[in-house]
């Protein structure tokens, strides 16, 4: 299940393309102005490492699309008739998603590696350890989602608002510092915060943060989890009549 | 609807087609003659006595969604190597029925078994086993037709590499599609992806195949084609299970016919039997010489399977069951009691006749 969801983002190049096209204009453009704009040293560096963060956030959220969307096509019946355990269909959609995300960027975080010059192979595979971790949760989150909001509307605006927040209302693009005192007190929480905070401690020093990493091993197994309990009770119970 | 067809004789002149299968020579010298459609009746009549291992079972099965019963207390058995067919209007149940059979929604009461296996205790079992071949197609859009089958074998079998790009190339080469192989399927027309939909169970080849609807969107040589298609996978030794609401699909195909309406299962046996069930369903057409005797209606009422008998002119008309059995029995009354039979034609009842008269609804 999990090589079906790879195999179908390879089949569609001209989306990875054309989002790898975007990165590079965001950060050869958006990025290079911005730092000039702001007093904070190294904030292009901070930028780059943030953006891949959340551009993995963002992709690992599509699993949830795709799931809803197989669930309205009928598609999903199909699935589940396939001799594949209850238990390895919903392992293998979340590592297929999580996975997925990853390949998508890591173009993108070699691009980054390459400019910023990161070239300590522990800090980068721990770097990358990070990434799984959080498109890992993403996923589960998004499927919890997906399986939870019956409306396709609704299900639209929900996980936009969702991604929205998580990415958003993070330090994986702006320091904390100079945030409104409204998102300041809610975006240490965020899943992607832990990434990008740990991400950025790993590549640009000091080193590995446990605390970042505890947090998103939180995210992971809270969400992971509630993603397979709720996807394996809507399977087991037939509720996608 | 099949006729059996009787052309006739008289004892003096016996000039008749014999290009025909002929059969029943009677004292009268009244030849009859079977055309195909009857053979194929007659075959099915003969798997009457023929006794199945039971392949799927469903016990009480019911499914019931919020308020609504879905399918209702539905219990029937289908023999190993049986080709059943389940026959009834959209929204009857037949498509939840495969599903709990596929072990995609549980039952909401009685139970299942396909081959012996349950399908809410050894799930995985069952998929290893069934395959469902559904009305709409159902597979990612962004893949070809070959991908998709490809695929599909990969999930399904244990064949290699190479094993299925021979089955997908033969299963795609014999439904003329293998020109579009590389077409992506939400680009294919409705009877293209119906094709890839079926061809997926006819090269999986699985234990018990279920089909919703095969030839939907089908043109009628595709038709044909998927109908010999399926039977032969039957003769590979899949147990096939049809669902339609196509009378002419039911009939070719099936060795038995199940009829569902309303979430419930109203009737089941071969098209012998359901016809027969019918009190008077069938009518013979009987013209006798001009020159006779107005007909007294005990020379054929005095057979039980005779129901009722109508005479216009020098034509009978004679209601009945059974009719191809009462044939000779019926032209020999009538020859014995010195009536010139000059012609007999059996209209025999058609399944949509005996799903009106069990569910009082119309076929879509």
């Amino acid at each position: 299940m999990a090589r079906r969801d790879i195999e179908v983002l390879f089949r569609t190049p001209w989306i990875i393309i054309s989002r790898g096209l975007a990165f590079i204009i965001q950060l050869f453009v958006f990025a290079t102005l911005i730092s000039r704009l702001v007093s904070v040293s190294g904030f292009f560096q901070y930028y780059a490492v943030g953006s891949i963060i959340s551009m993995v956030a963002s992709i690992s959220f599509i699993i949830g699309y795709d799931i809803f969307e197989e669930a309205e096509e009928g598609v999903l019946d199909y699935l589940l008739t396939l001799p594949v355990s209850r238990r390895q269909f919903i392992i293998g959609r979340a590592l297929g998603g999580a996975i997925r995300a990853l390949i998508y960027v890591t173009p993108m975080f070699a691009v980054v590696a390459i400019i910023e010059g990161f070239a300590q192979p522990a800090s980068l595979a721990a770097a990358m350890a990070y990434l799984f971790l959080l498109a890992f949760g993403v996923t589960g989150l998004s499927i919890t989602v997906a399986v939870s909001v019956r409306s396709a509307n609704r299900f639209d605006v929900f996980l936009a608002l969702m991604e929205l927040a998580i990415v958003r209302a993070s330090t994986a693009l702006y320091p904390i510092s100079f945030m409104p005192s409204y998102v300041a007190s809610i975006a240490p929480f965020s899943p992607v915060s832990f990434a990008s905070n740990g991400a950025r401690s790993l590549l640009l020093g000091p080193g590995l943060d446990l605390s970042t990493l505890a947090g998103l091993l939180a995210f992971v197994v809270v969400f992971l989890g509630l993603g397979a309990a709720f996807y394996f009770r809507k399977l087991e119970g037939g509720v996608y009549a | 609807m099949d006729v059996l067809e009787v052309v006739k004789s008289n004892r003096t002149k016996k000039t008749f087609s014999v290009s025909r299968d002929c059969f029943y020579p009677t004292v009268s010298g009244v030849i009859l003659c079977r055309t195909a459609a009857a053979k194929t009746v007659d075959s099915k009549t003969r798997s009457l006595t023929r006794r199945w291992a039971q392949a799927i079972t469903f016990q009480g099965v019911g499914k019931r969604f919020g308020s609504l019963d879905a399918v209702k207390n539905f219990s029937l058995e289908v023999g190993d190597g049986e080709i059943m067919g389940l026959l009834g209007p959209n929204g009857a149940g037949k498509t939840t029925l495969m599903l709990m059979m596929g072990t995609v929604y549980r039952p909401t009461s009685g139970k299942i078994t396909v081959q012996g296996y349950d399908v809410l205790e050894k799930p995985n079992s069952v998929r290893s086993i069934i395959g469902i071949a559904f009305q709409d197609p159902r597979f990612d859009g962004i893949l070809n037709g070959y991908d998709v089958l490809d695929w599909h074998l990969k999930m399904t079998t244990s064949l290699g590499k190479e094993e299925r790009k021979q089955r997908v190339e033969g299963i795609l080469k014999a439904l003329g599609l293998w020109e579009a192989r590389g077409k992506r399927t939400w680009l294919m027309s409705g009877g293209m992806k119906k094709k890839i939909e079926d061809a997926k169970i006819l090269a999986q080849r699985p234990k018990v195949a279920v089909f919703d609807e095969p030839t939907a969107f089908l043109d009628v040589p595709s038709r044909l084609l998927v109908w010999d298609m399926i039977r032969k996978l039957r003769e590979e030794g899949s147990t096939v299970i049809v669902a339609t609401n196509m009378m002419d699909e039911a009939e070719r195909l099936s060795e038995r016919v199940a009829i569902m309406n309303l979430g419930k299962l109203v009737t089941v046996g071969t098209l012998g039997q359901l016809k027969d069930t019918l009190k008077g369903g069938e009518v013979l057409e009987v013209t006798i010489g001009k020159d006779g005797p107005r007909l007294e209606d005990e020379v054929l009422t005095q057979f039980k399977e005779v129901h009722h008998v109508n005479q216009v002119d020098n034509k009978i008309l004679v209601y009945l069951n059974f009719g191809r059995l009462m044939l000779p029995k019926i032209v020999e009354a009538l020859t014995s009691q010195g009536y010139k039979v000059e012609s007999i034609h059996l209209k025999e009842v058609a399944l949509e006749d005996v799903f009106l008269t069990y569910t009082g609804q119309q076929f879509e």
